[in-house]
């Protein structure tokens, strides 16, 4: 039978008690620590996390989503709310309030597919109302897409409308007959709408007719 | 029974803490963010513009973008002012048609006044930028016993910001017509 070897009470030097004090302390020091490293990271995850995420994506509280449109209810009003006003000065534009004029942008096709300027596209949709309305093409950093026929959007005056008074615009960068905006090589892709109703406040609109924003659909990647 | 030692054993104070503090950081951030941009719209345009002058901007063309995000389908006349000096009168009148917008934009980006033409009648707009609501502006023809003959114009208190005139872009035949309406725009500083 093994015996184990326990070193009597006279046996512990000073410097023995010493060093199983310090090494407690140690143990209490990094645990304390720890926790404190465990609530800071917490506070940072928690706090900046939801706050980029309510800024940067939005939620129901503040956008509108129609398919892949997302368009922010409080854009340029001056009662707008902080996540709001926060997303639209992150992103540097100018807005127009929406009591005259509502801005949806889609950065992804309505299957949830990044837009892509590898892939051709087709937008259809219908003419919302008498109202003017406006389709831009943009690469995802909100530039214009340089292209020899200079043409970056359709506009309510400029667009040929089907008989029916729908419309379809594509989206690639080869030539194409009908309506088409050219993606070049801008790689990933940003599509705005804007519609401008300077009659009915365009959110007391929404309630009473369901909007019909176009819908993006992915013709062909190459 | 490792669990149960570990609850036992946590620091609560510090946990019940944590979703408090996490909500002060959210708000302060959310707060803050609007003043921690260095590349908002104010910021971008203010340096191109005169003060206190309306000024017709160049169409959007890539490369040339004054804004992400700003649409080569419309043509902008904007005037950067400044009331710290006096009132400032805007004035334009918007045709007939849909589209058209007068704004005046903070540099937080509200929109602290709008207005959009109508399709049946042009939109005469008159206001007048003030430091403060309650700045006198003087004696108003009213008081001093003589009728007025035409509308005194609005007052929106704005310190600093820009004033936005928006004309839908109608294609080459209605570029001239556009281009007259938005150069028509007026932005006058006037003294106290």
């Amino acid at each position: 039978m093994e015996r184990r070897h326990v070193p009597s009470l006279s046996a512990l030097t000073p410097v023995h008690v010493g060093l199983h004090r310090l090494q407690k302390r140690v143990a209490i020091l990094i645990g304390i620590l720890g926790d404190w490293a465990a609530f800071i990271g917490a506070v940072l995850i928690l706090g900046l996390g939801t706050s980029w995420y309510m800024i940067d994506v939005g939620t129901r509280l503040t956008t509108e989503q129609h398919g892949p449109w997302v368009g922010w209810t409080s854009a340029g009003r001056a009662d707008a709310d902080p996540y709001t006003r926060a997303h639209f000065a992150r992103l540097g534009t100018l807005q127009l309030t929406t009591e005259i004029a509502l801005t949806y942008l889609a950065y992804t096709d309505s299957d949830g597919n990044r837009l892509h300027s590898s892939c051709d596209y087709n937008v259809e949709g219908r003419e919302p109302g008498n109202h003017w309305w406006s389709l831009t093409v943009f690469n995802d950093r909100g530039d214009l897409i340089a292209n020899a026929a200079q043409r970056h959007a359709y506009t309510s005056e400029s667009i040929a409308l089907r008989p029916d008074g729908t419309f379809a615009v594509t989206l690639a960068r080869e030539a194409s007959p009908g309506n088409w905006l050219p993606t070049g090589g801008a790689g990933r892709l940003a599509l705005m709408f804007t519609t401008f109703d300077s009659v009915t406040p365009m959110l007391g609109k929404s309630e009473a007719q369901p909007k019909q924003l176009p819908v993006i659909r992915r013709v062909q990647c190459r | 029974m490792r669990i149960a030692d570990t609850l036992k054993h946590a620091n609560w104070q510090l946990i019940l803490a944590a979703p408090v503090a996490a909500g002060i950081l959210h708000i302060c951030a959310t707060l803050a963010a609007p003043y921690l941009t260095a590349a908002s719209a104010y910021s971008r345009l203010a340096p191109g513009l005169p003060v206190n002058s309306m000024q017709l901007l160049t169409v959007s063309a890539p490369g040339a973008e004054p804004l992400p995000f700003m649409s080569p389908d419309a043509r902008y006349a904007m005037c950067r002012f400044d009331t710290s000096g006096g009132p400032v009168t805007v004035s334009s009148t918007l045709p007939p048609d849909l589209g058209w917008s007068l704004t005046v934009v903070t540099p937080q980006g509200d929109n602290i006044y709008a207005t959009a033409s109508v399709p049946s009648r042009p939109t005469p707009v008159s206001i007048v930028l003030v430091p403060s609501e309650e700045a006198f502006l003087g004696v108003t023809p009213e008081a001093r016993g003589i009728a007025r003959d035409v509308q005194p114009p609005t007052a929106v208190s704005a310190t600093r910001g820009i004033v936005v005139v928006r004309g839908p872009d109608k294609g080459f035949s209605y570029q001239r017509h556009v281009e007259a309406v938005l150069k028509d725009a007026r932005c006058t500083a006037r003294s106290f």
